[in-house]
């Protein structure tokens, strides 16, 4: 299909319906089950306000606080991830030997979601913020070495075959071949990893983290300071945005210098 | 297929020897034997099954509600360029929002903890079917389009007869990512707010501090998500026959 642009007046008229709609319902008619939903307004006023009712606004320390938390436990979970999981998945797309000892095992253990090694973590872990972190780490590194494994496999074997004939060591074959080959996959493992660390982190968080902003809106609602929770989930949404946005440019980056050295060799 | 055997066995062997020789310090690891003993004593409790039942009932409303009407908004929206324009700004600006940021909303807003869960179970659903369905429509080949409409094809025709039938591929894959998203949800929102569930189990064997009980819970709950989504590929590769590779 003809993919265009939406245009200004028709995301204008979108956004405009949702907020609208948002206002109507909780501010104005306060319709029987939306009276305790924050309304739009309110919210911001609260998120910019000097002074915030409810102790929380991009003007107070405690705000930045939970952000802080937040980006350093899913940025760790995630590099961790990237670390250990892009290496094991090319080896075992490389080696059909390591594959098959090693994908059983991971077969075997990826059906059990991130989420439910919370109570797990908790318990063998020393403190929650290692348990936070363990947890979104292991959302993150099924995807890394899941779609590094496919990249490696996706290499044509004739690569392979044409560096032997070279005379390439293992390692350069790994250096040459199969890391930049496996690249496209690897970045699509980066984008999806970043979105399983956030989704991870927001439930580790709730369930049992101390700052952090998915603690930040369960407190919202413990505490009855329901705009909180609002502003939770908006600063969640922007930092999500903003982090995929920055894997992908960081892949396009990536793309760019192998295009040009494919484009290179092509000569 | 003996070396996937043979590592099975080495890592359930030196969990096991781990357990009995205490290693780490931590005290009382529990061995695999134990975990698969107590698997087995839960099976013959009826509180083990109805947590079974609970959880599977949340994911199957939850996904169901999602495919539902996550299918038809996508296909609609990928048609009419209009609507397209005026909702996908708007579904895009809420996708990056975690599903479980919703939880308190949710809770929130409905009346019963039970329609809350599902609703989350329905959101998460609903975005993973919803976008990659509408991904499914960018990608119709664009010459099978201009055939059609040079034969004289109506929007009617285009939709059932093209695009509907090459968007099926796109279904089956919304549908079996949102599979795994849904028991990611179910676990987590009954850790949060649930009274029953497979996920609540987990949580009340670690209120009790009982390791045994977790890992029994976290076996259940794999085994769960493993079959229902192998149920949804199982039912797509029936629904896309074409796709199969001989």
């Amino acid at each position: 299909m003809i993919l265009a642009a939406p245009q200004t007046w028709q995301m204008a008229l979108g956004f405009g319906l949702f907020v609208g709609i948002w206002y109507l319902t909780s501010a104005v008619l306060k319709l029987p089950r939306f009276e305790k939903i924050p309304d739009p307004l309110g919210v911001l006023i609260e998120w910019l306000s000097w002074n915030p009712i409810y102790g929380l606004s991009i003007f107070t320390p405690d705000y930045y606080k939970h952000i802080g938390y937040s980006i350093y436990r899913a940025f760790t979970a995630f590099v961790l991830a990237v670390a250990l999981g892009v290496p094991l998945g090319l080896f075992m797309g490389w080696s059909p030997l390591f594959r098959r000892f090693t994908f059983p095992l991971v077969e075997l253990i990826r059906p059990i979601p991130p989420l439910a090694w919370v109570p797990f973590a908790i318990l063998l872990l020393p403190g929650t913020e290692w348990a936070v972190i363990f947890v979104t780490f292991i959302a993150a590194f099924f995807a890394m070495v899941l779609n590094s494994l496919l990249g490696a496999r996706s290499i044509d074997p004739v690569y392979f075959r044409a560096a032997q004939c070279l005379g390439f060591r293992p390692w350069d074959v790994f250096i040459h071949v199969v890391v930049p080959g496996a690249l496209p996959f690897v970045f699509t493992g980066l984008q999806l990893a970043m979105g399983l660390s956030w989704f991870a982190l927001v439930a580790g968080e709730m369930i049992a983290g101390r700052y952090g902003l998915g603690f930040m809106i369960f407190e919202g609602y413990s505490l009855a300071q329901y705009r909180n929770i609002i502003i939770g989930m908006g600063t969640l949404g922007l930092l999500g945005y903003a982090s995929s946005a920055g894997v992908r440019m960081l892949g396009r980056r990536m793309m760019i210098w192998r295009e040009r050295q494919l484009g290179g060799g092509a000569e | 297929m003996w070396q996937g055997m043979f590592s099975v066995f080495v890592l359930f062997g030196l969990w096991q020897a781990a357990g009995a020789l205490r290693v780490g310090g931590i005290g009382d690891i529990p061995t695999p034997v134990d975990v698969a003993r107590a698997l087995v004593d839960a099976t013959q409790t009826s509180r083990y099954w109805s947590s079974w039942a609970i959880s599977g009932e949340r994911v199957a409303i939850g996904f169901l509600a999602g495919t539902l009407i996550g299918v038809p908004v996508a296909l609609a929206l990928g048609m009419n360029r209009t609507l397209r324009g005026i909702v996908f700004p708007v579904m895009e600006t809420l996708r990056p929002v975690p599903p479980l940021a919703w939880v308190p909303l949710s809770i929130l807003f409905w009346p019963t903890l039970e329609l809350s869960i599902i609703f989350v179970i329905f959101l998460g659903a609903f975005f993973s079917v919803a976008l990659n369905v509408l991904g499914g429509v960018d990608a119709v080949d664009p010459s099978l389009l201009r055939a059609a409409r040079s034969m004289g094809a109506r929007p009617r025709h285009i939709f059932w007869m093209i695009v509907l039938p090459a968007t099926i591929p796109a279904i089956v894959t919304g549908m079996a990512l949102g599979m795994g998203l849904t028991w990611e949800i179910v676990i987590a929102a009954e850790m949060i707010a649930g009274k029953a569930g497979l996920g609540y189990l987990a949580w009340e064997g670690f209120v009790n501090g009982s390791l045994v009980s977790i890992l029994v819970a976290m076996v259940s709950i794999g085994i769960g998500g493993f079959l229902s989504c192998g149920l949804i590929w199982v039912l797509g590769q029936r629904a896309t026959p074409w796709q199969r590779k001989s």
